[in-house]
Order: structure tokens, then sequence, then C-alpha cells
């Protein structure tokens, strides 16, 4: 099925061949998802989380499965910003897939170390800032507070000349006043929904079964929680919104297009068959065909500044 | 195309026609099996190859949650949905003479696939030491040997209903020193005790481990299925059970770090 036409530009450099990206954390860097898929059909990857230095992660378990969904408390297991951009970013670079590396950190400074040492790497296709962590100590302060983000943001437009996506928590009272602190800001688009934050108790013994307490919920039991958290922040601001949360087919890809999303990312879903990503680029291309898609696709994304 | 085999002590042995799989599956590798169709669980479970045919591969597991429930459920007919091989399987190539496998209730599951595999690269004699909590929960002898007389099985149990009574580790102190390998898959607290048999001067050239993690995607890319192995001393570095393993070498894992982690077990 042919995806021409399906291009997306999201502004500031990063064009998308096509809206179905492979969401952060769930496709790690690409190199074992080559493996099994053919990577180069899909329109971006999303790389876990990478931080100044190289981490651990968290003790295990890391992963326990919910209704309809799954639980994680990774930590940001990742080999630091300076392995991605040596090492990995030149083996990207002859991939068609953009990357974009998801970056996290404590403090501000961490986020301006990456997105400084990513600027000008090639095969880096643009630097997603995840605000939302939920599995680190402080990870979730930026994306808690507008004023926060608003200054994170900032701080980041100001070392790099490449594509700022920011990465929303569900986990607030107002994300949409999140989304338009760092639209204004200087970002160039937003991503929607990190995880939320959800538990699991071990019931013979009352604990939780993650070792941290809580972890991130995602997969399907999330989808009309990120729907509407999508459309909120779809109404807030101006520039493109990539959408995440339990997708798992076309059909609930569709949904995301349906309240505005310009892209969308597939998650925890290629867990269970890591060909999810591309049966939902197929359906959307068959759409597209037969003339049922958005007109916004081809150029420029809608409400691109 | 599914057979489901009901073995004692509520052992299930489940064939289906996977040809890809049993042409491609090396030893200690596993598979993430679909439980259910969609309304089933969404995470797919892990299970190690326990044979193969051309066309078939086995799985040997008993119920205990609700993805083994669904697994146990399939009829002639169905189709089973598997992924893989997957993972890092068992170093077979150093293996000469003499191997002994350590295998601990469902720990059962790779070895019929091992043993086949080194005989079939002419190790003279193998060993399986089997032991389970009582006589019915034993995997039968004769799936490891499939008839071949190079195989002896040794039994233990915990209970004395057959065999040795006691550990299925307590046999292996008097074959470590002749033996080129030794190959354990079984509860952690079983696999440690094999660990420090193996670590002295003298050990066997290959001693590996088959470990378990809960795992996410089972094909190194959710770093769900962490396991804690030697560092340099600044407490475990995380491995990967599903890419890094899930066969191990012994001495790679930090089996003290490993003990310490909450049971598994989240039902
Ligand atoms: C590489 C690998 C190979 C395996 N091979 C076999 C095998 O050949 N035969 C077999 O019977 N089992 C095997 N297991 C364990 C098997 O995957 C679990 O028993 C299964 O996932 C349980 O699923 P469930 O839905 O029935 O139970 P759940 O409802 O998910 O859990 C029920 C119980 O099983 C435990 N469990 C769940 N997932 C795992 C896991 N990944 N590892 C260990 N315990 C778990 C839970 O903690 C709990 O005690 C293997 C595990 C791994 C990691
Ligand atoms: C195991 C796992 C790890 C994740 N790691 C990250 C991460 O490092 N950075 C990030 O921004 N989001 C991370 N996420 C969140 C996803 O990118 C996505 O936003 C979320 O899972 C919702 O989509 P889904 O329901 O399709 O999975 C992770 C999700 C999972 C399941
Ligand atoms: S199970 Fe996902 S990385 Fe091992």
């Amino acid at each position: 099925m042919s995806s021409a036409g399906l291009r997306v530009d999201l502004g500031r450099g990063l064009v998308l061949p096509n809206p179905v990206g492979l969401a952060s954390g769930t496709a790690g860097y690409g190199f074992e998802l080559a493996q099994l898929i053919d990577l180069d059909r899909l329109g971006a990857l999303y790389t876990k989380g990478t931080t100044r230095l190289p981490r651990e992660g968290n003790p295990p378990p890391r992963v326990a499965e919910t209704e309809r969904g799954m639980l994680n408390s990774i930590g940001l297991h990742n080999p630091g910003v300076d392995w991605v951009a040596e090492h990995y970013a030149p083996l990207f670079a002859a991939w068609r897939i953009p990357v974009v590396v998801n970056v996290a950190g404590a403090e501000i400074s961490d986020y301006m170390h990456c997105a400084r040492h990513l600027d000008g790497v090639e095969g880096v296709a643009g630097v997603e800032l995840n605000i939302s962590c939920p599995n680190i100590a402080h990870g979730l302060d930026f994306g808690r507070d507008a004023a926060g983000a608003a200054r994170l943001v900032d701080a980041v437009r100001a070392v790099t000349g490449r594509h700022v996506m920011v990465k929303l928590s569900p986990n607030v009272t107002d994300i949409a006043a999140v989304a338009r602190a760092v639209e204004g800001a200087g970002a160039d688009s937003v991503s929607a929904v990190n995880t939320y934050v959800g538990m699991k108790i071990h019931r013979a013994s009352g604990r939780p079964v993650l070792p941290q307490g809580t972890g991130g919920l995602s997969g399907p039991a999330i989808h009309p929680l990120a729907l509407a958290a999508v459309a909120e922040v779809r109404a807030a601001v101006r520039i493109p919104v990539v959408a995440a949360g339990g997708i798992d087919d076309v059909a609930t890809a569709f949904d995301f297009f349906a309240v505005g999303a310009d892209a969308i990312q597939v998650g925890t879903a290629s867990f269970a068959d890591p060909t999810t990503a591309l049966r939902v680029l197929d359906g959307l291309a068959e759409r597209a065909a037969a003339g049922r898609i958005p007109a916004r696709w081809g150029t420029t994304a809608v409400g691109s500044p | 195309m599914v057979s489901v085999e009901q073995l004692d002590g509520g052992l299930i042995e489940v064939t289906a026609r996977l040809p890809r799989l049993a042409a491609a599956a090396v030893p200690g590798q596993f598979a993430q099996l679909r439980c259910g169709d969609h309304g089933g669980p969404l995470l797919r479970r892990p299970f190690s190859v326990a044979w193969t045919e051309s066309q078939t591969c086995s799985f040997v597991f008993e119920v205990v949650g609700e993805g083994t429930r669904l697994l146990a459920e399939l009829t002639a007919g169905d189709v089973l949905d598997s992924l893989g091989p997957l993972g890092r399987g068992f170093s077979v190539d150093a293996a000469r003479g003499e191997v002994v496998c350590v295998s601990g209730g469902l720990g059962c599951a790779p070895f019929p696939l091992l043993v086949r595999s080194l005989r079939s690269r002419g190790v003279r004699d193998i060993i399986v030491l089997n032991g389970a909590a009582s006589a019915e929960r034993l995997y039968p002898a004769d799936r490891f040997t499939r008839g071949d007389a190079g195989v002896g099985v040794v039994e233990a149990t915990d209970d004395g209903s057959r065999g040795h009574h006691g550990f299925v580790t307590e046999l292996l102190a008097p074959m470590v020193s002749s033996v080129t390998a030794v190959y354990a898959c079984g509860p952690n607290a079983m696999l440690a005790a094999v660990a420090t048999q193996v670590t002295g001067a003298g050990s066997p050239r290959v001693a590996e481990a088959s470990l378990e993690a809960p795992m996410g995607c089972g094909f190194g890319t959710c770093l769900g299925c962490a396991l804690p192995l030697r560092g340099d001393g600044r407490g475990p570095l995380w491995g990967l059970c599903c890419s890094d393993g899930p066969v191990l070498p012994l001495r790679s894992v930090d089996w003290a770090a490993l003990l310490a982690l909450p049971a598994a077990d989240v039902a």
C-alpha cells in the first residue's frame, strides 16, 4: 500500500514521511525492531528517553500488566547522550525514518546539555523533551508546572536550531495551560500523552508490585483519557500536536485525527505485535486512497505558524 | 493446529504447527505466545521452546494465571500466535564428553531440545538431574531421553516421593569435576545453588542457566525485563533477560541481588 501523500511537516525541518511514529520507550533506539519490521516505512522513531549521563534504570520488576494496559517503571535506563550522538546517530543517518531523540533530565541544565549535544548531529531529526517522566525523582516537576515548563523550553530553544517537541504529561490539572506555556516559549510541537501515574497491588502481600510504588500506565486502557487530553491540547495551541495513548489499530489511531492530531505515536501495542504501526500505516494509506483522510496532509501541518 | 496434552501433576504440553519457529529455534531460546484472542491478556507470555519437529514446536507449562489458563484451553484446530525465536540460547559448541543438565520444576522446558542438540553434536553422556516438589510433578524422564541410551535421568523430589529425597542440586556436587558443561533452569534459589558449585577452580568450561523476568516485549525494546548482572562493585548492572539472556553464564549473574528482589508472582 502506498503511503505517498501522507507527508506531515511539523515545522523547523522535521518532516515526517507519514504520520505514524513509534512512541518513546517502546522502540528503544530502533535497532531491535529493525530486525523484526521494516522501520523505514514509518513516519518517525521517537527514541528511549535519553539523559546527560548513562542511567542503569530501576530495579525490577519494571513492568506489570493491568486490565487492558501495563504499568512501567523503567527509570530511564539509557546509555547517555554522548553514546547516542557518537554511536547511534551515524546509524540513524543511514535510515529513511526520521529519528527524534527523546530527552529527559532532572535539571534545566541537563536538557540544555543534551539538546546542545545533539544539535548539529546528523541522523537526529529533532528532540522531544520528556518533561513528564513519572519514573524518576523530580521527573514530573517541569510537566506539572506551566511556568517551569516554559522556562525549560525557553532555555532549550536558545541552544538548538533543531525541532523541539515537548512531551506533555497527562498527570496535571490543566494540560492546556502547560501546552500554551510551552508554545509561548518556542516549542515547535507538542506530543501527548505520556503515561498516567498508576499502581498495582500484589494481593498476597498488600504491597505495590512495582518497587517504586507507582508506574506509568499505558495501552488501550488509557485511550479514552488520552483522546480527551489531546482534544484539549489541540484546542489550546496552534503548533502541531502528536498524539499517543492506547493506539492499537487504525481505528484507535483515527480517533486522534478526529480530535485534530497531526501525527500519532504507537506505543505499548508494539510489544504484543511489533507490526502494529505498519498496520496502522497501511490502514491510513487505504483510507487516503479512498479520499477519507483530512486534507491537511501532503503539505504543511494545519496551524503551523 | 494445536494439540494439548495433560501430563501428571498439572503439567501441560502444547504442540502447534509453527514451521518457521521450528526451523530457527536453538535450545534455550523462547517464543512470545499470544494467550487467547484479543480479549485475552494484552501482552504475550514467554515460553521456552521445549521440542521441535520439522513443522511443529512444543511448549511445557502449568496454569499459573490468566495467560496460561487460556493456553491450556486451546484445542485442535486453534491457531497459536507465536513471536520468535527470541533471546540467546545455550552455548553448545564447547560441550564434549560428559555434560549435566539441572532442572527444577518447570525448568525442565528447555532441556529436551538441548539434549537432542548436544547429542547430535557428539556429546557422549548427558545426565539430566530433574527435581520437582513431588513425584507427579516430575516431567517424565522419557521426554528428556526420547529413547536415547546416551541420556540418563536422575530424579529428586522435595517430599521424597520419588528418587533422591531433597534438592536436585545435592546430586550435582559429585559430578561437577568430571563434566565439561553444566546447564541449569529452574527457580532462582536453585540456580544460585548451582552457581556456587561451578565457580571455583576446576569448574566446567560452560556453566549456564536460563533465567526468567517479567517481560513487556520479549525483544529488547521496553527494557522491562531487567536482571542483576555482576557489575564493577558499585551495585548490580541491569541486563535484559530477553536479549542478553534468557541463557546467561552463571558467573555473570549477581545472585545475591537477584534473590533479594521481591518474588515475581503478581497474581
Ligand atoms: C524466557 C522465559 C521462558 C519461560 N519459559 C517457560 C516455560 O517453558 N514454561 C512455563 O511454564 N513457564 C515459562 N516461563 C514463565 C511464564 O512466562 C509465566 O509463567 C507466564 O508468563 C505466566 O502467565 P500467566 O498469564 O498465566 O500468569 P500471570 O497472571 O501473568 O502471572 C501468574 C504467575 O506467573 C508469574 N509470572 C508472570 N510472568 C512471569 C514471567 N515472565 N516469568 C516468571 N514468572 C512470571 C507471576 O508472577 C505469577 O506468579 C518463562 C518465562 C521466561 C521469562
Ligand atoms: C515501557 C515504556 C517506556 C516508556 N518510556 C518513555 C520515555 O522514556 N520517554 C517518554 O517520553 N515516554 C515514554 N513512554 C511513554 C510512551 O512514549 C507513550 O507516551 C505512552 O506509553 C502512551 O502510549 P501507548 O498507550 O500507545 O503506549 C514509555 C512507555 C512505556 C510503555
Ligand atoms: S521484555 Fe522488553 S526488553 Fe526484555
